[in-house]
């Protein structure tokens, strides 16, 4: 028996990458008891009273570590924050005992109405207190830290007087949050508004760093010149294995989550990205040893 | 410099499909990359929107093809935004914006399998439920039935149509097979639709069957629910009724004013 099905409870989650879990792969997952060290699942496929997704949920839960991932919370948004869906936040935490709860460092909405897309915020002291003021709001109505995530992006507002990473490492020391290092999208929006990613990472305190997210993007052309696109829907290209590298040297042992959506590929794709995030960073505690 | 709000809001009315120049102008560089660069945003909004309107949608999308529902959903889109972070929502209304668009034509069964559709994600999302306590009913005393008000199951929806909807419906999702013609005409839908577990289930009901679930549904008593059935059918029997939706797990509990 692999030793996932005595690590169900307590404690942080496991060094071994973890994998983004999709409802096509629900019933592989229940009926073969995969060697995966944890699962990440996102909040809203979660929020019904009933169904089947809930339902392989969990069951998976039963046997898995969880981490529940939010897209739809619309943090940096200045509407009211959505008590229904904090409320529902709520109940799926209560219900499927997450070891982690994250959402998005981006706004979705205004005016009661949802793009239902992460889009970035203006990086600006205004925008600073007001996405930190919320995420403390977050944290007081669920009793517990949440992660942020930075989020790739295609366009840069004029207004910003930041940095990034400036804007990522103030809202956390704003709101005490935690963070969501997601290496693929800062080497996207390194590549689409031409930084240094390992600036970026130079950026970023040690301490608050605690989830890393890999996955794979697409380019399209702009003009001439690729910009590239968080699709999800590839492997983690090399120069992103290259920045969990230094992301590894950097932060530590920070639990690592393969993320697939677009182009699902079959479980043992995930699991062999898994697997190389694994000896990677097998290789590096080796060569510090 | 544009406040957050003001940013925000410029942003989302372009993304919705209005204003595109003041949003275009809060984005660093030149105008045409900019214009680009939002427009990477603007086809994922649109995208999204529009996978989730057709994960609830598969027959209406089947029906009325690829190019007319990629129209529609844009359409949809601009005149009843998402109002909730999770998508799942987005498609609240639909039925009734198809009826407005296809009021007296060929069409107007659309909007029916479209109300059908949403009732069926409805159940498929609702809690479940234990099946109703025999026991505690048989304790009634006899004087007290009138009096009891029946729960229906939380993933129960009645339905009706002036069409075979649910034929309609069925030979519409789960196949790519051309579907069959099918006669618009040869009957209408009376029908329960239930999930019991996993397992969707629709259970055709008479008239005066679907009287009485609907005074259930509304929070009447029983003898005013059997009133509900007799009126919309001569030949309804109620004790029958009752003992085929309880079997069905679709009547699943009661209240009681007389302590038992």
């Amino acid at each position: 028996m692999s030793n996932h099905l005595e690590n169900s409870d307590g404690g942080p989650l496991p060094a071994n990458a973890g994998i983004g879990l999709r409802a096509p792969h629900h019933l592989h997952v229940l009926s073969e008891s995969p060697d995966v060290s944890w699962f990440e699942a996102h909040s809203e496929n979660y929020f019904a009273e009933g169904g089947s997704h809930v339902e392989c949920l969990s069951r998976i839960r039963a046997r898995y570590r969880l981490s529940l991932h939010g897209v739809g919370l619309s943090l940096g948004s200045i509407d009211p924050l959505n008590r229904e869906h904090l409320g529902n936040l709520r109940r799926v935490i209560a219900r499927f005992e997450p070891t982690l709860v994250s959402e998005h460092l981006s706004w979705s909405s205004v005016g009661g109405q949802f793009a239902n897309d992460l889009l970035p915020l203006p990086y600006t002291e205004e925008a600073l207190r007001h996405v930190g003021s919320r995420i403390a709001q977050v944290q007081d109505a669920l009793g517990r830290q949440i992660l942020l995530e930075n989020v790739s992006s295609y366009m840069q507002f004029s207004a910003s007087t930041m940095t990034e990473w400036e804007f990522v490492a103030g809202v956390a020391a704003e709101s005490g949050c935690g963070i969501l290092l997601d290496l693929n999208n800062v080497y996207v929006a390194a590549h689409n508004h031409e930084f240094d990613s390992h600036h970026y990472l130079e950026g970023i305190p040690r301490h608050i760093v605690q989830e890393f997210h890999l996955a794979g993007f697409s380019r399209i052309d702009l003009d001439g010149r690729d910009l590239l696109i968080d699709t999800h829907g590839t492997p983690v290209c090399d120069a992103v294995w290259d920045l969990y590298r230094a992301a590894l040297r950097r932060f530590g042992n920070v639990p690592t989550l393969i993320e697939w959506d677009t182009n699902l590929p079959s479980f043992d794709v995930l699991q062999a990205q898994a697997r190389k995030a694994d000896s990677l960073r097998s290789a590096l505690r080796a060569l510090a040893a | 410099m544009p406040s957050l709000r003001e940013l925000q809001v410029h942003v989302m009315d372009a993304l919705l499909g209005a204003g595109l120049p003041r949003a275009t102008a809060l984005i660093a560089g030149s105008p045409t990359e900019a214009e680009r660069r939002f427009g990477v945003y603007a086809n994922t909004v649109q995208g999204n929107f529009r996978d989730a309107l057709h994960s609830t949608y598969p027959a209406v999308r089947r029906l009325v093809g690829d190019d007319y529902f990629r129209q529609t959903a844009r359409e949809f889109q601009r005149r009843h935004p998402s109002r909730s972070g999770d998508l799942v929502h987005c498609g609240q209304g639909f039925s009734d914006y198809l009826a407005q668009l296809h009021p007296d034509d060929g069409f107007t069964y659309l909007a029916d399998v479209a109300r059908l559709e949403w009732l069926i994600q409805e159940s498929l999302l609702a809690a479940e439920h234990a099946s109703l306590d025999l026991e505690s009913l048989a304790r009634v005393p006899p004087a007290a039935y009138d009096g009891l008000r029946f729960e229906l199951h939380p993933a129960l929806r009645l339905f009706e149509s002036r069409y075979p909807a649910l034929a309609i419906w069925e030979v519409n999702v789960g196949s790519d097979a051309e579907p069959p013609t099918l006669d618009l005409r040869s009957g209408a839908d009376l029908i329960a639709i239930m999930r019991q577990r996993l397992q969707l289930q629709f259970h055709r009901l008479s008239a005066g069957e679907h009287c009485f679930l609907r005074a259930f549904e509304q929070g009447e008593c029983f003898s005013a629910a059997v009133d509900c059935g007799g009126e919309a059918d001569a030949a309804f029997a109620a004790s029958a009724a009752l003992q085929r939706f309880v079997a069905a797990g679709a009547v699943v509990a009661f209240t009681s004013t007389v302590k038992t």
